[in-house]
């Protein structure tokens, strides 16, 4: 069968450039240049004037991680407030000027940012930025809208309790990383969500909505001197008072397996280790390991044990991810009750198997072809380009980076691929947690233990683990969403599009 | 996926399209549009190309015209399943090979299947279209099905339908909803299949699938990014132009008989923590619609439903203080019968009847009062500026073409869409509003509680 491939690969690639030659750096990295916005805030931009389009991603240092003590999702209050109502113009009001020139305003927080993204017609950007700069400065917090968003945050969390993915990450979290800022779910808990007051919104946006460490991301249909003056402009009454720095965390992990009792018929299984720093040298080798492992969809090791030989999931990915003071290196997979424990095992020896050995040459050629040749597809649209460019400044890297990335997968050797596959895919310190109840009792488990007075609470993934997405922290929105059945089904592998690159 | 609305006013589609695919088309790409070039192969593959230079890469969608519409009887999830069969391999790329060949060129794929039709992509630079194009060839024409691969994928499939359906306490109200609106029309059968009967599903009647729908001259081949018309007719001759064109079962046509009466369900679900409040109209699509009918439910929906501007929500939500959430969506992009969709969720305490009411008398406001200009022109330029963003993703553009050529409609609907959406008056929309008929609808409660 290998023999067959390869007579394919050569019928088609003889005629082609040779497979590692793609350019490193897709044409729009070449244009990535730096807008000066003051010192403490970090602007960076791609122009391109094809559709009469901008997108912009800006991040602030208010994510979930600064919640005060018993406040937990006091962030993503904030952010889900963010275009209720501000200045002059009441929820309804700010609703309806952003709707009218159809700018698409959103705001989530993760765990260290609250992460803004802005999508505007070219003629239409000065309004939006207008209506940003009233979002920023002059919040309203009103009752009415207050009381609105907090009853449809809390059925969120509602009916997060009854969803297996949901259930498990929170648990995982809330293990993993014990009395860390990092553990609690962004979306914080019905009790504390419930003590939310227009006080403590006003707080935090005062401390955390300011552009003391602020990153700004556009691509898109204006000019750098027309940028610099609009962002100038807007970020002029902004706050510049820096926000306190996050502690450090201690240890991190809770080996062993942990069990969230539910009845449904496919529990979800959420597992990880310690990760690797994202200014630690060994990250890009880690990142690239990890794409061999459970990063790369059909491509990768668990894909191949857990669906393809046996058929035991839909999708299981992993993902090594960065946060500003701890990294994580975690997992998601969803199987039928009956055959948890012979998941978590094949998973068990699917790592272990890795630590061991690594990954093969051969494994390790594809992984670089893969990472490195689909770099450019970040950059096919402003959307896309301004969303990873604010990923990359999320982890603190500078405007080089962009170029010089490739070169440092292309650098990792298969001793590198060794060394940190063993440092890091250790499945004996493996946290796992099962959120479902499995059909068949097998192996040591431990009940997690309930915060008082509340029954789990379902956290967003970490980090986009369940997702083949790259660093940086990918939390969802307060909302519900009711909407019934997406159609069309999409399959067969549940990566989702617009994965962000390391 | 998101697909965003392309739109048509084209005569519906019938096996008659199949007839057309065999005739002569141009040899040559066509210009179509402002950007948009059109050919067809010898063997009747359609193929539209759509240039876009931002990036040193593309898009390639194969969409074929079959869809879960075309599940062999008592075999429901037959498409679907088949569309996970694609990627596990042929003679000469065997296994899980496609997916691995197209990463290890930088490369993204999937695929995705409906009602309609089921379409296979992949994302990669520029210079791997070639690759992209011989390997979907491949699969199209020398697919290898084995018992082998049969039995796991269809246990991937039930994964895939736990996650998605009997995990989601919404998604299996919103099945029993379709199966109820439909009365024969299969567009009530689910696209993940019912679970016994995928079950079922064998190599047997995959391989028969295969031979009765899988042919280049029924695909339509888009491709979106940085190349040239001429550049992708030689790529597409030399990949797809031998592979030979087929005989194609005709793909039955569904006569809905009328419904006579409303139906209404409540469901109630242990892993419901929220009541839901959910109602689908059967209405015209833009392919069976009279001029204007779809554009006019399309402007309604957006009205009285697409965001927080709207009046579901600013009655409901702001006003009134009855639900947290309330929208409406209209799906008109479908070769049959269209749906047109409400919903809300309740604010503790409130019944999912007094909502009702609430909901109610907001529909029966629209069929009197003509929306206000302001109102109107929001929800107008909403619709149209959505066309607008949607060119900043390849994706997306060879998703709305694809689509709908996939469903009978034309480029021209395509491009046009925005100009007819802009002139739907008040009275279009009043129109709309009065052609949601309670005995052409479905009506569903989600309740919180013991389901034993």
């Amino acid at each position: 069968m290998k023999r067959l491939l390869a007579g394919l690969a050569l019928s088609v690639l003889a005629a082609m450039p040779a497979l590692c030659l793609l350019a490193p750096v897709p044409a729009q990295a070449a244009n990535i240049q730096n807008v000066d916005l003051g010192k403490n805030a970090e602007v960076w931009f791609a122009e391109d004037h094809t559709v009469p389009i901008i997108s912009i991603n800006i991040s602030l240092p208010g994510g979930s991680a600064y919640d005060p003590a018993g406040k937990a999702g006091l962030a993503n209050f904030a952010a889900s407030m963010m275009d209720e109502g501000a200045g002059g113009l009441d929820s309804k009001a700010f609703h309806e000027a952003l709707a009218n020139r159809a700018i698409s305003f959103s705001a989530r927080a993760e765990r260290d940012y609250v992460v803004i993204g802005i999508t505007t017609l070219k003629e239409n950007a000065p309004e939006a930025m207008h209506l940003l700069q009233l979002a920023l400065t002059r919040p309203r917090f009103e009752s009415e809208a207050l009381t609105r968003v907090r009853a449809q945050i809390i059925q969120s969390l509602e009916q997060d309790q009854a969803e297996p993915p949901r259930v498990a990450s929170r648990a995982f979290m809330r293990d993993f990383f014990g009395d860390h800022a990092y553990a609690h779910p962004v979306s914080g808990e019905i009790g504390s969500v419930s003590s939310v007051t227009a006080v403590d919104l006003r707080n935090f946006a005062h401390g955390h909505w300011t552009k003391y460490g602020l990153k700004v991301a556009v691509a898109g249909d204006i000019t750098a001197p027309q940028l610099a003056r609009l962002l100038g402009e807007t970020f002029l009454p902004v706050s510049g008072a820096a926000p306190p720095t996050l502690p450090n965390v201690g240890r991190l992990g809770a080996p062993g397996v942990h069990l969230v009792p539910l009845p449904v018929p496919q529990p979800s299984v959420y597992f990880g280790l310690p990760g690797i720093m994202r200014h630690d040298p060994d990250f890009i080798p880690g990142y690239v390991a990890n794409y061999v492992l459970g990063g790369g969809g059909f491509s990768s090791r668990l894909m191949d044990e857990v669906r393809v030989k046996r058929g035991l999931t839909y999708g299981i990915s992993t993902s090594l991810t960065s946060l500003n003071k701890a990294s994580v290196m975690a997992g998601s997979v969803a199987t039928r009750a009956d055959a948890v424990h012979q998941t978590i095992q094949v998973v068990k020896d699917t790592l272990a198997e890795f630590a061991a050995n690594g990954p093969t040459q051969q494994e390790l050629d594809d992984a670089k072809t893969y990472l490195t040749g689909s770099f450019p597809l970040a950059f096919a649209s402003n959307s896309g380009t301004a969303s990873q460019l604010g990923t990359f400044q999320r982890q603190n890297l500078d405007i080089g980076y962009v170029a010089r990335r490739n070169s440092l997968i292309e650098a990792v050797t298969l001793a590198d691929a060794k060394r940190v596959s063993k440092r890091l895919f250790d499945p004996a310190r493996l946290t796992v947690v099962i959120g479902g109840s499995p059909a068949e009792a097998r192996g040591p488990q431990i009940p997690v233990p309930l915060p008082p007075g509340n029954p789990p609470q379902p956290a967003p993934p970490p980090a986009g683990a369940a997702t083949a997405q790259a660093p940086g922290v990918a939390s969802q929105g307060a909302m519900p969403e009711p909407k019934p059945a997406n159609k069309p089904l999409a399959g067969p592998v549940t990566t989702p599009k617009a994965a962000k690159k390391p | 996926m998101a697909v965003a609305p392309p739109a048509g006013l084209a005569a519906p589609a019938t096996s008659a399209d199949r007839a057309k695919l065999s005739a002569p088309a141009p040899v040559n790409p066509r210009q179509t549009g402002n950007n948009t070039f059109q050919f067809a192969l010898g063997n009747g593959m359609q193929v539209l190309v759509i240039p876009d230079h931002r990036a040193p890469v593309a898009t390639q969608m194969l969409w074929f015209r079959v869809g879960a519409v075309d599940d062999p009887p008592g075999l429901s999830g037959m498409a679907h399943f088949f569309e996970h069969m694609m990627f596990r391999g042929t003679k000469q790329v065997p296994d899980d090979a496609f997916s691995q060949i197209v990463a290890k060129n930088g490369g993204e794929d999937n695929a995705f299947t409906d009602h309609d039709y089921t379409a296979f992509y992949e994302e990669i630079a520029k210079d791997r279209l070639p690759l992209a194009m011989k390997l979907e060839a491949d699969r199209l024409a020398n697919l290898d099905l084995s018992d082998s691969h049969v039995g796991p994928e269809r246990d991937v499939v039930l994964e895939e339908r736990r996650m998605r359906v009997d995990n989601q306490p919404q998604s299996l109200m919103n099945e029993q909803m379709m199966a109820a609106l439909h009365l024969s029309h299969p567009y009530g059968r689910p696209v993940i299949g019912w679970t016994d009967e995928v079950r079922r599903i064998d190599r047997a009647s995959a391989q028969d699938f295969y031979d009765h729908h899988y042919a280049p001259n029924n695909a339509i081949l888009v491709i979106a990014g940085d190349v040239t018309p001429d550049e992708v007719r030689k790529m597409a001759q030399d990949a797809y132009g031998k592979v030979p064109a087929r005989e194609l079962a005709p793909r039955a046509e569904f006569a809905e008989p009328p419904r006579l009466a409303e139906t209404r369900m409540v469901i109630t679900r242990a892993d419901a923590k929220v009541p839901l409040l959910d109602r689908i109209y059967r209405v015209p699509s833009y392919a069976q619609g009279m001029p204007g009918q779809a554009e006019g439910l399309e402007t309604f929906a957006q009205l009285l439903g697409g965001d927080q501007t709207s009046l579901l929500y600013r009655v409901l939500v702001e006003q009134k203080k009855l639900a947290t959430d309330a929208g409406a969506n209209y799906d008109g992009d479908v070769r049959d019968a269209g749906e047109f969709s409400v919903y809300a969720v309740p604010r503790p305490g409130v019944s999912l009847e007094a909502l009702e009411k609430a909901v109610d008398q907001v529909l029966s406001v629209s069929t009197i009062a003509l929306p206000g200009d302001a109102d109107l022109n929001r929800a107008k330029t909403q619709l149209v500026a959505g066309v607008i963003y949607r060119r900043d993703s390849q994706f997306a553009l060879a998703s709305a073409y694809g689509q709908a050529l996939a469903i009978g409609l034309t480029v021209d609907d395509v491009n046009e869409w925005p100009a007819r959406i802009k002139t739907v008056s008040a009275e279009g929309v009043r129109k709309a509003a009065q052609m949601l008929q309670r005995r052409q609808a479905v009506t569903a409660y989600l309740v919180p509680g013991s389901d034993k």
